[in-house]
Protein backbone atom coordinates (compact mmCIF):
# COMPACT_ATOMS: atom_id res chain seq x y z
CA UNK A 1 0.00 0.00 0.00
CA UNK A 2 1.16 3.41 -0.75
CA UNK A 3 0.39 6.58 0.59
CA UNK A 4 -0.79 9.42 -2.71
CA UNK A 5 2.11 12.37 -3.01
CA UNK A 6 -0.32 15.11 -2.07
CA UNK A 7 -1.58 13.26 1.70
CA UNK A 8 2.19 12.05 1.76
CA UNK A 9 2.93 16.39 0.93
CA UNK A 10 -0.01 17.31 3.99
CA UNK A 11 1.32 15.06 6.39
CA UNK A 12 4.75 16.11 5.97
CA UNK A 13 4.30 19.78 5.98
CA UNK A 14 2.45 19.27 9.43
CA UNK A 15 4.86 17.50 11.05
CA UNK A 16 7.06 20.07 10.71
CA UNK A 17 4.70 21.61 13.35
CA UNK A 18 4.81 18.38 15.60
CA UNK A 19 5.97 20.21 18.47
CA UNK A 20 4.83 23.69 18.26
CA UNK A 21 2.34 23.41 21.24
CA UNK A 22 4.35 20.86 22.93
CA UNK A 23 3.59 21.44 26.88
CA UNK A 24 4.33 19.21 29.97
CA UNK A 25 1.09 17.24 30.10
CA UNK A 26 0.26 16.67 26.78
CA UNK A 27 4.03 16.82 25.22
CA UNK A 28 3.57 16.42 21.41
CA UNK A 29 -0.44 15.87 21.74
CA UNK A 30 -2.27 18.13 19.64
CA UNK A 31 0.86 18.00 16.79
CA UNK A 32 0.11 14.35 16.68
CA UNK A 33 -3.76 14.56 16.40
CA UNK A 34 -3.17 17.38 13.80
CA UNK A 35 -0.77 15.35 11.44
CA UNK A 36 -3.08 12.69 11.78
CA UNK A 37 -6.29 14.70 10.25
CA UNK A 38 -3.96 16.18 7.70
CA UNK A 39 -2.98 12.61 6.68
CA UNK A 40 -6.53 10.88 7.47
CA UNK A 41 -8.63 13.84 6.61
CA UNK A 42 -11.42 16.37 8.35
CA UNK A 43 -14.30 12.95 7.96
CA UNK A 44 -12.50 11.11 10.84
CA UNK A 45 -11.54 14.00 12.74
CA UNK A 46 -14.08 13.25 15.08
CA UNK A 47 -13.17 9.86 15.30
CA UNK A 48 -9.45 11.06 15.71
CA UNK A 49 -9.55 13.34 19.10
CA UNK A 50 -11.68 10.81 20.72
CA UNK A 51 -9.50 8.37 20.51
CA UNK A 52 -6.18 10.09 20.17
CA UNK A 53 -6.51 12.91 23.47
CA UNK A 54 -4.17 12.46 25.84
CA UNK A 55 0.18 12.36 26.29
CA UNK A 56 1.77 11.41 22.70
CA UNK A 57 5.52 12.11 22.92
CA UNK A 58 8.82 11.01 20.76
CA UNK A 59 12.00 12.34 18.49
CA UNK A 60 9.92 14.83 16.22
CA UNK A 61 12.11 13.35 13.53
CA UNK A 62 10.55 10.20 14.16
CA UNK A 63 7.38 10.65 14.06
CA UNK A 64 7.12 10.61 10.81
CA UNK A 65 6.91 6.40 11.25
CA UNK A 66 4.46 6.29 13.73
CA UNK A 67 1.82 9.03 12.05
CA UNK A 68 2.27 6.90 8.59
CA UNK A 69 1.42 3.43 10.40
CA UNK A 70 -1.51 5.28 12.33
CA UNK A 71 -3.27 6.66 9.15
CA UNK A 72 -2.68 3.06 7.41
CA UNK A 73 -4.88 2.09 10.07
CA UNK A 74 -7.82 4.71 9.81
CA UNK A 75 -7.77 4.32 6.44
CA UNK A 76 -8.18 0.22 7.11
CA UNK A 77 -10.75 0.52 9.54
CA UNK A 78 -9.73 -2.74 11.23
CA UNK A 79 -7.61 -2.20 14.07
CA UNK A 80 -9.84 -1.39 17.69
CA UNK A 81 -8.77 1.85 19.96
CA UNK A 82 -7.09 -0.55 22.09
CA UNK A 83 -4.71 -2.24 19.18
CA UNK A 84 -3.91 1.48 18.19
CA UNK A 85 -3.24 2.42 22.01
CA UNK A 86 -1.08 -0.88 22.33
CA UNK A 87 1.01 0.01 19.19
CA UNK A 88 1.33 3.54 19.86
CA UNK A 89 2.73 2.81 23.44
CA UNK A 90 5.08 0.94 22.33
CA UNK A 91 6.24 2.72 19.50
CA UNK A 92 6.43 6.02 20.85
CA UNK A 93 9.07 5.67 23.69
CA UNK A 94 10.91 2.80 20.74
CA UNK A 95 10.99 5.82 18.33
CA UNK A 96 12.10 8.36 20.77
CA UNK A 97 15.00 6.47 22.09
CA UNK A 98 16.20 5.42 18.83
CA UNK A 99 15.98 8.99 17.29
CA UNK A 100 17.27 10.48 20.73
CA UNK A 101 19.95 8.50 20.33
CA UNK A 102 20.99 8.94 16.65
CA UNK A 103 20.11 12.32 16.28
CA UNK A 104 20.28 14.53 19.66
CA UNK A 105 23.09 12.52 21.23
CA UNK A 106 25.20 11.37 17.80
CA UNK A 107 24.66 12.73 14.45
CA UNK A 108 24.30 16.67 15.36
CA UNK A 109 26.45 16.90 17.84
CA UNK A 110 28.86 14.91 14.95
CA UNK A 111 28.19 17.29 12.27
CA UNK A 112 28.05 20.57 14.22
CA UNK A 113 31.65 19.36 15.40
CA UNK A 114 32.42 19.44 11.73
CA UNK A 115 30.81 22.63 11.37
CA UNK A 116 33.01 24.34 14.02
CA UNK A 117 36.18 23.19 12.35
CA UNK A 118 35.72 23.92 9.50
CA UNK A 119 33.84 27.16 9.93
CA UNK A 120 36.99 28.21 11.78
CA UNK A 121 39.35 26.85 9.25
CA UNK A 122 37.24 27.64 5.95
CA UNK A 123 34.68 29.87 7.01
CA UNK A 124 31.32 29.76 5.60
CA UNK A 125 31.65 26.26 4.43
CA UNK A 126 31.30 24.51 7.50
CA UNK A 127 27.43 26.14 8.77
CA UNK A 128 26.57 25.47 5.11
CA UNK A 129 27.82 21.58 5.26
CA UNK A 130 26.02 21.39 8.66
CA UNK A 131 22.76 22.31 7.00
CA UNK A 132 23.49 20.28 3.77
CA UNK A 133 24.24 17.08 5.48
CA UNK A 134 22.07 17.24 9.07
CA UNK A 135 19.13 18.11 6.49
CA UNK A 136 19.57 15.15 4.54
CA UNK A 137 19.30 12.58 7.22
CA UNK A 138 16.75 14.36 9.16
CA UNK A 139 14.14 14.69 5.87
CA UNK A 140 14.94 11.25 4.83
CA UNK A 141 13.30 10.31 7.94
CA UNK A 142 10.55 12.76 8.06
CA UNK A 143 9.56 11.60 4.50
CA UNK A 144 10.58 8.03 4.12
CA UNK A 145 9.26 7.52 7.48
CA UNK A 146 5.77 8.36 6.18
CA UNK A 147 6.03 6.08 3.54
CA UNK A 148 7.36 3.11 5.54
CA UNK A 149 5.06 3.61 8.06
CA UNK A 150 2.23 3.01 6.03
CA UNK A 151 3.32 0.36 3.89
CA UNK A 152 4.08 -1.64 6.59
CA UNK A 153 1.99 -0.59 9.17
CA UNK A 154 2.11 -2.33 12.59
CA UNK A 155 5.77 -3.81 11.73
CA UNK A 156 7.04 -0.49 10.84
CA UNK A 157 8.65 -1.01 14.27
CA UNK A 158 11.16 -3.90 13.00
CA UNK A 159 12.87 -0.54 11.33
CA UNK A 160 14.35 -0.09 14.18
CA UNK A 161 16.69 -3.23 14.18
CA UNK A 162 17.96 -2.83 10.68
CA UNK A 163 20.97 -1.03 9.46
CA UNK A 164 18.93 2.48 8.23
CA UNK A 165 19.94 3.11 12.22
CA UNK A 166 22.61 1.06 13.66
CA UNK A 167 25.06 1.66 10.92
CA UNK A 168 24.26 5.69 10.63
CA UNK A 169 24.53 5.28 14.85
CA UNK A 170 28.08 3.35 14.54
CA UNK A 171 29.20 5.49 11.42
CA UNK A 172 28.81 8.91 13.33
CA UNK A 173 30.33 8.04 16.61
CA UNK A 174 33.42 7.17 14.88
CA UNK A 175 33.50 10.31 12.98
CA UNK A 176 32.26 12.22 16.34
CA UNK A 177 35.13 10.39 17.64
CA UNK A 178 37.69 11.56 14.65
CA UNK A 179 36.15 14.80 14.96
CA UNK A 180 36.61 15.52 18.82
CA UNK A 181 40.34 14.61 18.15
CA UNK A 182 40.70 17.35 15.14
CA UNK A 183 39.40 19.67 17.16
CA UNK A 184 43.00 20.09 18.79
CA UNK A 185 43.54 21.99 15.67
CA UNK A 186 41.58 25.09 16.45
CA UNK A 187 44.68 25.87 18.92
CA UNK A 188 47.61 27.35 17.82
CA UNK A 189 51.02 26.67 19.35
CA UNK A 190 51.20 28.83 22.02
CA UNK A 191 51.62 28.50 25.85
CA UNK A 192 49.16 30.17 27.01
CA UNK A 193 46.92 27.03 25.05
CA UNK A 194 48.69 24.90 27.92
CA UNK A 195 45.66 26.49 29.89
CA UNK A 196 43.26 23.88 27.75
CA UNK A 197 44.66 20.70 29.53
CA UNK A 198 43.43 21.22 32.88
CA UNK A 199 40.24 23.14 31.99
CA UNK A 200 39.20 20.23 29.61
CA UNK A 201 39.97 17.89 32.85
CA UNK A 202 37.71 19.78 34.64
CA UNK A 203 34.86 20.23 32.64
CA UNK A 204 35.61 16.27 31.83
CA UNK A 205 34.96 16.11 35.78
CA UNK A 206 31.78 17.65 35.74
CA UNK A 207 30.18 16.16 33.19
CA UNK A 208 31.24 12.77 33.91
CA UNK A 209 30.13 13.61 37.73
CA UNK A 210 26.73 14.48 35.74
CA UNK A 211 27.20 18.40 37.23
CA UNK A 212 23.80 19.88 35.89
CA UNK A 213 24.20 22.00 32.74
CA UNK A 214 23.22 25.10 34.20
CA UNK A 215 25.97 24.91 37.16
CA UNK A 216 28.63 23.70 33.72
CA UNK A 217 27.23 27.32 31.93
CA UNK A 218 27.82 29.28 35.80
CA UNK A 219 31.12 27.60 35.75
CA UNK A 220 32.45 28.99 32.20
CA UNK A 221 30.82 32.41 33.31
CA UNK A 222 32.85 32.34 36.50
CA UNK A 223 35.72 31.50 34.17
CA UNK A 224 35.50 34.24 32.12
CA UNK A 225 34.93 36.51 34.94
CA UNK A 226 38.36 35.36 36.10
CA UNK A 227 39.81 35.56 33.00
CA UNK A 228 38.61 39.18 32.61
CA UNK A 229 39.57 40.46 35.72
CA UNK A 230 43.08 38.75 35.61
CA UNK B 1 16.52 50.21 15.40
CA UNK B 2 19.09 47.49 14.93
CA UNK B 3 18.47 45.96 17.90
CA UNK B 4 14.42 45.55 17.10
CA UNK B 5 15.14 44.39 13.55
CA UNK B 6 17.52 41.68 15.17
CA UNK B 7 15.21 41.11 17.90
CA UNK B 8 12.62 40.45 15.21
CA UNK B 9 15.15 38.23 13.40
CA UNK B 10 16.16 36.28 16.38
CA UNK B 11 12.66 35.55 17.84
CA UNK B 12 11.80 34.09 14.21
CA UNK B 13 15.22 31.77 14.45
CA UNK B 14 14.57 30.76 17.34
CA UNK B 15 11.10 29.02 16.31
CA UNK B 16 13.55 26.13 14.77
CA UNK B 17 14.42 24.86 17.79
CA UNK B 18 11.57 23.35 18.61
CA UNK B 19 8.31 25.30 17.63
CA UNK B 20 9.01 24.68 13.50
CA UNK B 21 10.68 22.42 11.67
CA UNK B 22 13.88 21.99 13.62
CA UNK B 23 15.98 22.22 10.07
CA UNK B 24 19.24 23.33 12.51
CA UNK B 25 19.23 27.12 11.65
CA UNK B 26 18.98 28.14 14.89
CA UNK B 27 22.28 26.24 16.25
CA UNK B 28 24.90 28.91 17.28
CA UNK B 29 27.44 28.39 14.29
CA UNK B 30 24.25 29.25 12.10
CA UNK B 31 23.00 32.33 13.90
CA UNK B 32 26.53 33.29 14.11
CA UNK B 33 27.34 33.15 10.54
CA UNK B 34 23.92 34.91 9.89
CA UNK B 35 23.94 37.53 12.48
CA UNK B 36 28.01 38.01 10.84
CA UNK B 37 26.90 38.42 7.85
CA UNK B 38 24.45 40.87 8.75
CA UNK B 39 27.20 43.33 10.24
CA UNK B 40 29.63 42.67 7.54
CA UNK B 41 31.95 40.34 9.91
CA UNK B 42 31.40 36.89 8.46
CA UNK B 43 34.45 35.32 10.29
CA UNK B 44 34.27 36.52 13.48
CA UNK B 45 30.65 35.64 13.34
CA UNK B 46 31.47 32.08 12.99
CA UNK B 47 33.79 32.50 15.58
CA UNK B 48 31.55 33.10 18.31
CA UNK B 49 29.42 31.22 17.08
CA UNK B 50 31.67 28.60 16.64
CA UNK B 51 32.30 28.69 20.19
CA UNK B 52 29.27 29.27 21.65
CA UNK B 53 28.45 25.92 19.92
CA UNK B 54 31.31 23.94 21.60
CA UNK B 55 29.91 25.13 25.16
CA UNK B 56 26.02 23.84 24.40
CA UNK B 57 27.40 20.77 22.47
CA UNK B 58 26.14 18.25 25.16
CA UNK B 59 22.69 20.09 26.19
CA UNK B 60 20.61 17.28 25.28
CA UNK B 61 16.84 17.89 24.77
CA UNK B 62 15.83 14.37 25.81
CA UNK B 63 12.18 13.58 27.22
CA UNK B 64 10.94 16.36 29.45
CA UNK B 65 14.73 17.72 30.42
CA UNK B 66 14.87 20.92 29.35
CA UNK B 67 18.55 22.41 29.23
CA UNK B 68 19.89 26.22 29.08
CA UNK B 69 19.06 27.40 25.78
CA UNK B 70 22.23 27.05 23.93
CA UNK B 71 20.29 28.39 20.54
CA UNK B 72 19.27 31.36 22.56
CA UNK B 73 22.82 31.43 24.05
CA UNK B 74 24.29 32.20 20.10
CA UNK B 75 21.89 34.56 19.00
CA UNK B 76 22.27 37.03 22.06
CA UNK B 77 26.14 36.47 21.89
CA UNK B 78 26.56 37.47 18.17
CA UNK B 79 23.94 39.73 18.30
CA UNK B 80 24.90 41.74 21.73
CA UNK B 81 28.82 41.80 20.44
CA UNK B 82 28.29 43.28 16.70
CA UNK B 83 25.54 45.90 19.03
CA UNK B 84 28.56 46.53 22.03
CA UNK B 85 31.07 47.31 19.30
CA UNK B 86 29.80 49.95 17.54
CA UNK B 87 31.07 52.17 20.58
CA UNK B 88 33.15 49.93 23.16
CA UNK B 89 36.76 48.34 22.54
CA UNK B 90 36.78 44.80 21.11
CA UNK B 91 37.90 43.24 24.53
CA UNK B 92 35.06 45.06 26.70
CA UNK B 93 32.18 43.92 23.91
CA UNK B 94 33.31 40.41 23.80
CA UNK B 95 33.53 39.97 27.56
CA UNK B 96 30.01 41.80 27.86
CA UNK B 97 28.54 39.67 24.77
CA UNK B 98 29.69 35.90 26.50
CA UNK B 99 28.09 37.44 29.80
CA UNK B 100 24.87 38.39 28.34
CA UNK B 101 24.87 35.14 26.39
CA UNK B 102 25.77 32.53 28.44
CA UNK B 103 23.05 34.34 31.08
CA UNK B 104 20.58 34.46 28.26
CA UNK B 105 21.18 30.48 27.95
CA UNK B 106 19.86 29.85 31.40
CA UNK B 107 17.48 32.54 31.50
CA UNK B 108 16.03 31.08 28.14
CA UNK B 109 15.85 27.60 29.30
CA UNK B 110 13.66 28.92 32.50
CA UNK B 111 11.65 31.16 29.83
CA UNK B 112 10.94 27.79 27.92
CA UNK B 113 9.70 26.26 30.47
CA UNK B 114 7.05 28.80 31.11
CA UNK B 115 6.47 29.40 27.39
CA UNK B 116 5.48 25.65 28.01
CA UNK B 117 3.27 26.09 30.92
CA UNK B 118 1.35 28.24 28.73
CA UNK B 119 0.75 25.74 26.14
CA UNK B 120 -0.74 23.85 29.00
CA UNK B 121 -3.36 26.06 28.85
CA UNK B 122 -3.66 25.86 25.40
CA UNK B 123 -4.34 22.52 25.59
CA UNK B 124 -7.02 22.62 28.25
CA UNK B 125 -8.72 25.24 25.95
CA UNK B 126 -8.55 22.54 23.18
CA UNK B 127 -9.95 20.13 26.02
CA UNK B 128 -13.14 22.00 26.15
CA UNK B 129 -13.44 23.54 22.77
CA UNK B 130 -12.43 20.58 20.70
CA UNK B 131 -13.19 22.41 17.40
CA UNK B 132 -10.28 24.69 18.63
CA UNK B 133 -7.55 22.21 17.65
CA UNK B 134 -5.76 24.07 15.23
CA UNK B 135 -6.19 27.44 16.38
CA UNK B 136 -4.81 26.05 20.36
CA UNK B 137 -1.84 24.22 18.38
CA UNK B 138 -0.44 26.96 15.64
CA UNK B 139 -0.88 29.49 19.00
CA UNK B 140 2.35 27.52 20.53
CA UNK B 141 4.55 29.35 17.42
CA UNK B 142 3.30 32.50 19.01
CA UNK B 143 4.08 31.28 22.48
CA UNK B 144 7.73 30.46 21.00
CA UNK B 145 7.96 33.57 19.44
CA UNK B 146 7.08 36.01 21.58
CA UNK B 147 9.31 34.32 24.57
CA UNK B 148 12.28 34.77 21.82
CA UNK B 149 11.40 38.71 21.26
CA UNK B 150 10.89 39.08 25.36
CA UNK B 151 14.66 37.28 25.66
CA UNK B 152 16.46 39.23 23.14
CA UNK B 153 14.69 42.69 23.16
CA UNK B 154 15.83 43.63 26.69
CA UNK B 155 19.78 42.23 25.82
CA UNK B 156 19.95 43.91 22.25
CA UNK B 157 18.37 47.30 23.46
CA UNK B 158 20.95 47.37 26.53
CA UNK B 159 23.93 46.12 24.31
CA UNK B 160 22.69 49.36 21.68
CA UNK B 161 23.19 51.74 24.45
CA UNK B 162 25.85 50.52 26.76
CA UNK B 163 29.06 52.43 27.19
CA UNK B 164 30.92 50.32 28.94
CA UNK B 165 34.11 51.77 31.47
CA UNK B 166 37.84 50.79 31.10
CA UNK B 167 37.94 49.37 34.31
CA UNK B 168 35.23 46.34 33.02
CA UNK B 169 37.03 43.30 32.62
CA UNK B 170 37.64 42.15 29.30
CA UNK B 171 38.92 38.91 26.90
CA UNK B 172 40.61 38.21 23.80
CA UNK B 173 39.57 36.45 20.88
CA UNK B 174 42.82 34.16 22.44
CA UNK B 175 41.17 33.68 25.95
CA UNK B 176 37.91 32.34 24.12
CA UNK B 177 39.65 30.44 21.81
CA UNK B 178 40.88 28.63 25.15
CA UNK B 179 37.62 28.24 26.86
CA UNK B 180 36.03 27.04 24.03
CA UNK B 181 37.89 24.20 22.80
CA UNK B 182 38.17 22.81 26.47
CA UNK B 183 34.39 22.67 27.13
CA UNK B 184 34.18 21.65 23.42
CA UNK B 185 36.74 18.74 23.85
CA UNK B 186 35.40 17.93 27.08
CA UNK B 187 31.83 17.79 25.74
CA UNK B 188 32.84 15.67 22.89
CA UNK B 189 34.96 13.24 24.88
CA UNK B 190 31.78 12.79 26.70
CA UNK B 191 29.43 12.42 24.03
CA UNK B 192 32.04 10.55 21.69
CA UNK B 193 34.64 8.40 23.20
CA UNK B 194 34.30 4.30 24.20
CA UNK B 195 36.48 1.65 23.75
CA UNK B 196 35.67 1.19 20.66
CA UNK B 197 36.10 4.81 18.94
CA UNK B 198 38.98 5.14 20.74
CA UNK B 199 41.62 4.93 18.13
CA UNK B 200 39.45 7.06 15.67
CA UNK B 201 39.88 9.77 18.75
CA UNK B 202 44.04 8.87 18.21
CA UNK B 203 43.93 9.66 14.62
CA UNK B 204 41.95 12.71 14.99
CA UNK B 205 44.05 14.06 17.84
CA UNK B 206 47.36 13.09 15.55
CA UNK B 207 45.72 14.61 12.62
CA UNK B 208 44.43 17.71 15.07
CA UNK B 209 48.24 18.04 16.28
CA UNK B 210 49.61 18.02 12.75
CA UNK B 211 47.16 20.67 11.35
CA UNK B 212 47.92 22.74 14.75
CA UNK B 213 51.65 22.72 13.93
CA UNK B 214 51.40 24.04 10.35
Amino acid sequence: MRLSFSRLLRIFWQSLFIQTSWSFPSMQSMGFMSDLIAGVGEEKREEILRTQKGLFNTHPYMVSYIVGATVRAYDEGRASPEEMKRFLAVAQTSFASAGDLLFWRTLRPALLLLAVILGVHYGVVGPITFLVVYNIFHLFHRVKGINDGYSMGWNVIYLLKTRRFKLVQLIFEAVGALLSGLLISLVTVNVQYLLVIPLTALFMIMLIRRYSAVLIIISVLLLIFIIGLV
Amino acid sequence: MYAVLLSLLGALIILDKYALGEFGFSQPIITGTIIGAIFGDVWFGIFLGAMIQLVFLGGLPIGRDIPPDGQAAGIITAGSYFLLRGGNSLGHSLFVALVFGLAGGIIGGVMETYARRFNEKLYNRFIHHEECLYICHTTGLATAFIRGLCLFLPLYIISSLLVIPDVFPQITQDTLAIIGVSIGLANSFYLFVKVKTMIYLLIGGICGLVLAVF
